[in-house]
């Protein structure tokens, strides 16, 4: 492996360091990708045969243009002279990853990734890695950004990339879907995927019984255990192209018979059970979509989601919206939805906001943490600041603290004590919080925000702020 | 058989022979499908269409 901390490669970006055909780098806030001489043919056979305007057709493949840019040369990187071609991607509006995905994004990553492979074989290409990070979704659909993923397909050669593409998809998607959908928080603690041994642990027995599951994933991991560390290569024989392709379609329709439905949810109904009146949410509604009219950011993140309601609002203004929630069932809706109306402008993503995703890989450099991908224009905390406040013990400081860092501006809803639901928070408790007012919130949110705004919301107790952070 | 790629992801032993195992017997029911369509095909019925061809399975 090399390492990434010379003083010359700075600008290489951490998470692409693996791959000898090439990098991303940034270069005056531009995000490139070099191409290595080493990868020149392949580079060639993926633009020259057709098959990169085909995956550009099917928006699976990240769109990208040749800019007449200098290589970087780095002279702790042995590889010879290394630079090639400099690319420019289209920029992804927001990095997201698996552990952040809902079941349906993950499953739709997994047959993303399934497509580009069928196809690839057809142009006489094969996907060398098969990693969940390097599928994002744009557009609202799961998207390859890494260009540098193909080689030259040799027939008689296994799928290089068969164990990364169990580990990653069709192991957690298996998990989640018959298991517990929270399984899901395995891909936050192993970088490279569930191991197999340890979902073949984990999935219930009757799986044994599923063809699928039982080759790519019971005897996948008694292979790996019973010939760890064996040379094998030389004698392991040879697999044509149909049995390539029989194990990709294998793949597929394990994956596809794999489902999970969102019931039984935290929030999943809670529109329908809380204390608004029509009125209170059609105002939250005008309020949220004129702020956000006003600001015009290029981004929202709305913390706190549920299924995404005030998220489409913000998004009918014209802007990106993250959407996110804590529960997997509320973020699986919202992206059924976003699927089904189309929408290109809403991304929905698990998060506890009470532990955000943290920094991880090697240096803990390789995937950012939540803090690390703001901050935002705007973020949007509706009826979420009592769950801090209350259930979690958070200090009024440190939450205007926390969205200080997070947002440049944000809209909070603050839900007063009197209200049912925080009733409900404090229904089996001590109340310990004797400045969670509207006075000791403001005061607290003063310290670090300009308040704007500050409306009531009609038929109700709650308050809706607009603030710009100071 | 000779397989001496250099592959940057180390693909794994086990992987690769358990992958040569699945995909044989995968490749061969592809095969034998093949052929029953052929056969099918003589007897006047309709061939199957190709489910490879995935530009609608976005």
């Amino acid at each position: 492996m090399r390492t990434m901390t010379t003083q010359s490669n700075k600008a290489q970006l951490t998470a692409s360091f693996r791959d000898p055909s090439g990098f991303l780098f940034s270069r005056d806030g531009v995000l490139y990708r070099q191409v290595n001489r080493k990868y020149e043919k392949e580079y060639a056979r993926l633009m020259e045969s057709g098959l990169y305007e085909k995956l550009i057709k099917a928006g699976l493949l990240i769109a990208h243009v040749e800019v007449d840019q200098p290589t970087m040369e780095f002279d702790a990187v042995p590889l010879g002279g290394a630079g090639y071609k400099v690319i420019q991607p289209e920029r992804v509006p927001f990095i997201s990853y698996p552990y952040e995905w809902s079941f349906g994004q993950l499953k739709d990553a997994a047959l993303a990734t399934l497509s580009i492979q069928r196809r690839a074989l057809r142009f006489g290409m094969s996907l060398k890695d098969a990693s969940a990070y390097n599928i994002q979704f744009v557009r609202g659909k799961p998207t390859l950004i890494d260009t540098l993923s193909f080689e030259f397909y040799k027939e008689g050669e296994p799928w290089v990339a068969y164990r990364q593409f169990c580990q990653h998809f069709l192991a957690p998607l298996a998990l989640m879907a018959l298991k517990d959908v929270r399984l899901s928080q395995l891909l936050r603690v192993y970088i490279d995927g569930v191991p197999l041994d340890l979902a073949s642990e984990l999935l219930p027995w009757r799986t044994r019984f599923n063809f699928g599951l039982l080759t790519h994933i019971h005897l996948h991991a008694g292979a790996q255990k019973k010939y760890a560390g064996e040379e094998v290569r030389s004698r392991s024989g040879s697999m044509n192209k149909q049995a390539m392709n029989g194990l990709i379609e294998s793949l597929g329709s394990t994956v596809r018979k794999l489902d999970w439905k969102p019931r039984g949810t935290e929030w999943g109904n809670y529109y329908d059970i809380m204390n608004y009146s029509d009125a209170a949410f059609e105002h939250k509604k005008q309020l949220v979509g004129e702020w956000t009219k006003n600001l015009k950011p290029t981004q929202v993140w709305d913390l706190g989601a549920n299924n995404g309601v005030f998220s489409r609002v913000s998004s009918e203004a014209g802007t990106q919206v993250i959407s996110f929630d804590i529960d997997p069932a509320a973020v699986e809706q919202n992206y059924r939805q976003v699927k089904s109306e189309k929408n290109e402008r809403l991304l929905p993503l698990l998060l506890d906001l009470t532990n955000p995703s943290p920094a991880i890989g090697w240096a803990n450099r390789e995937r950012d943490s939540f803090g690390r991908r703001g901050p935002v224009d705007l973020a949007l905390a509706l009826a979420v600041i009592h769950h801090l406040a209350i259930s979690n013990n958070v200090p009024l400081s440190q939450l205007a603290d926390f969205f200080a860092e997070t947002a440049k501006w944000v809209v909070i809803e603050f839900v007063p004590k009197s209200d049912s639901q925080v009733k409900k928070l404090l229904a089996s408790r001590e109340d310990i919080f004797p400045s969670y007012t509207r006075d000791g919130f403001e005061a607290a949110f003063k310290m670090r925000f300009n308040i704007h705004a500050a409306v009531d919301v009609h038929e109700s107790e709650r308050v809706l702020y607009l603030m710009e952070c100071i | 058989m000779h397989l001496a790629p250099q592959f940057y992801l180390d693909p794994g032993s086990g992987s690769f022979l358990i992958q040569l195992l699945i995909a044989t017997v995968l490749g061969l029911g592809i095969a034998l499908r093949a052929s029953w369509g052929k056969i099918k095909g003589l007897f006047g019925g309709k061939p199957k269409a190709d489910e490879d061809d995935d530009d609608a399975i976005q």
